[in-house]
């Protein structure tokens, strides 16, 4: 859904993504980082059980809201780091709490 | 647990001018910013972006690094990454950082949260790949992204134009503008023309970017209504009424863009008195020349008080430090006037184009007539046709409206539904939003695990509360 318009961050750091070792840029929020390779599905509701993606990147939906290092947080307001756990729940309907 | 003379809420052109002047009269200021780095939306990133991208941005983006570059020198204390969770008009805050809450006081507090894309539920707008045109400027700031595929732009106001221009501009495939605003400026608007020319530059400057518009060929589409996002995993079709005619175009992505509104989540739990814009549709606080709100010790500055856009954001913040330190005893009257004027003169000229941009690109009426199908409150999944019941059942108060239907109460705490709630309320009563009232925003602002709060040391405070001491 995104691509890199300018020359991409050089420096990459890992995660654990939903259990899985993912390479992410680095210097930006968790959800810039996930959109800037194709991982558009930040959670599933819990209400209407359908998948979203970050709606206003700026603090305000919290439609970015994931586990980050054991914390419900909003991706797009923490900056990804070396080693983070993140884990988004998307394919089962358990929750993080 | 610390005192400061002022804290500031917000590191934005108003949060920044305002924190880099009172630290440079020597006062002990600290400065809360939700997000990691300095610059607030507009100058995002702009401390340690790429001289390519300052190009791109231009002017509007690279004046926020010698801003910034000020804010650094100054010895106000700053603190990214801080969520304020709660404040209070005595000027005790309490926010959260780094899996931390703190308890902070201060003798003022400035809340210069900024303003935030209004939010307008269109059907689908849940859909991933439907994002605020905010989001869009944002990820490219920050990350260097650009939209990838088809993208339709939709909504009104002026930002909305600037941002497809930025998007043509990077070789996006930008199919369509959809505008819901009339193409013919209104007669309301055509007034504050004469006053406007006071400032040709800024006006050529909209010529321009219309003009540019205009040149790269993408369909852009005046007085358009019905919007919809349509697709079932993912946004893949826009569909609109233009002209009594359907149209429908393929996209990846659509950017929404309704305009900007003050961000008053912290006014409303503080208790600040608001006001209503009916002409900009949207709530404001009610405050004096400095900035300051019915509380002694409560201000507001930048757009988060009235839009009125970057330059008159610092401007408003330089005032509201002018005042504090007047206060704090640095400055005299005289010496806090005599810095004021010049002050209020940028102000004014600053100004001039306001009043015709507003009523040029003032909501239309029509943009609240929502379908009864469409989701209001994202969090929760309700839509306008559950809100609408609930009125015809009697709930005739916004709150009545959450406790009933849950909207609002979701992680989001009203602040994407709480606008259009307003709205319904007032169109199914036959009511103006600001009589109809509106949801009420308590404390935390933020989710805070509870172990947080409960490991919080406060300032002043004696120690555990005796629970027994009736009993005694």
């Amino acid at each position: 859904m995104f691509k890199h318009d300018s020359s991409p961050s050089t420096q990459s750091v890992t995660v654990l993504l939903d259990g899985c070792h993912k390479t992410l840029p680095a210097g930006m929020s968790v959800a810039a980082a996930l959109l800037s390779c194709g991982e558009i599905i930040s959670r599933v509701s819990q209400t209407s059980k359908k998948p979203c993606s970050p709606h206003c990147l700026m603090g305000v939906c919290y439609e970015c809201l994931m586990e980050i290092d054991g914390h419900k947080r909003q991706a797009c307001m923490t900056e990804v780091a070396e080693g983070m756990v993140i884990n988004r729940y998307l394919s089962s309907e358990e929750d993080a709490e | 647990m610390s005192h400061h003379d002022v804290i500031v809420i917000g590191s934005g052109p108003a949060g920044l001018a305002c924190g880099a002047e009172l630290a440079e009269m020597g006062l002990d200021t600290l400065v809360l910013d939700e997000q990691m780095y300095p610059g607030g939306q507009i100058y995002r990133n702009v401390e340690s972006t790429s001289a390519a991208q300052l190009d791109f941005f231009g002017e509007d983006y690279s004046r926020g690094r010698s801003l910034v570059k000020r804010f650094r020198k100054s010895q106000a204390a700053y603190k990214g990454g801080a969520s304020v969770w709660q404040v209070e008009a005595d000027g005790q805050v309490c926010y959260s950082c780094n899996d931390e809450s703190h308890h902070v006081t201060a003798n003022y507090v400035v809340i210069a949260t900024g303003a935030m894309e209004r939010p307008v539920p269109i059907p689908g707008w849940t859909l991933p790949g439907v994002l605020g045109a905010g989001a869009a400027n944002n990820l490219s700031k920050e990350a260097g992204l650009a939209p990838q595929g088809e993208v339709v732009l939709c909504g009104c106001g002026p930002l909305l134009l600037l941002e497809a221009s930025l998007l043509v501009k990077k070789g996006v495939r930008v199919k369509a503008i959809l505008e819901t605003a009339s193409p013919v400026p209104s007669l309301a608007a055509l007034k504050h023309l004469p006053r406007a020319l006071l400032r040709t530059d800024f006006l050529l400057k909209g010529v321009k970017l219309l003009y540019d518009l205009k040149k790269s060929k993408v369909p852009h589409l005046q007085g358009v209504s019905k919007v919809k996002a349509i697709g079932t995993d993912r946004v893949e079709k826009v569909e609109c009424y233009h002209k009594g005619q359907k149209v429908t175009y393929d996209a990846e992505m659509l950017l929404l863009h309704f305009g900007v509104i003050p961000n008053t989540h912290i006014m409303r739990q503080v208790g600040c008195e608001l006001q209503w814009d009916s002409l900009l549709r949207y709530w404001h606080p009610v405050c004096d020349e400095w900035g300051r709100t019915n509380h002694e010790r409560v201000f507001v500055a930048g757009d988060g008080s009235y839009v009125s856009g970057a330059i008159a954001a610092e401007l408003k913040g330089e005032l509201a430090a002018t005042e504090l330190a007047h206060k704090l005893g640095v400055l005299s009257v005289k010496e806090r006037d005599d810095r004021a004027l010049p002050i209020r003169k940028k102000l004014q000229a600053d100004k001039h184009p306001r009043p015709f941009i507003d009523a040029m690109y003032a909501p239309p009426a029509d943009q609240f007539a929502f379908e009864d199908d469409t989701v209001v409150c994202r969090c929760e999944n309700v839509n306008v046709g559950t809100i609408r019941e609930a009125i015809r059942q009697g709930a005739h108060d916004a709150n009545e409206i959450k406790i009933i239907t849950r909207a609002g109460m979701g992680p989001c705490q009203g602040r994407m539904c709480g606008p259009a709630l307003n709205e319904i309320l007032a169109h199914e009563l036959a009511a103006t939003p600001d009589t109809v009232g509106y949801l009420n925003i308590r404390p935390p602002l933020k989710g805070v695990p509870l172990g947080e709060i409960a490991a919080m040391s406060f300032t002043g405070a004696s120690g555990p509360a005796d629970l027994f001491k009736n009993q005694k």
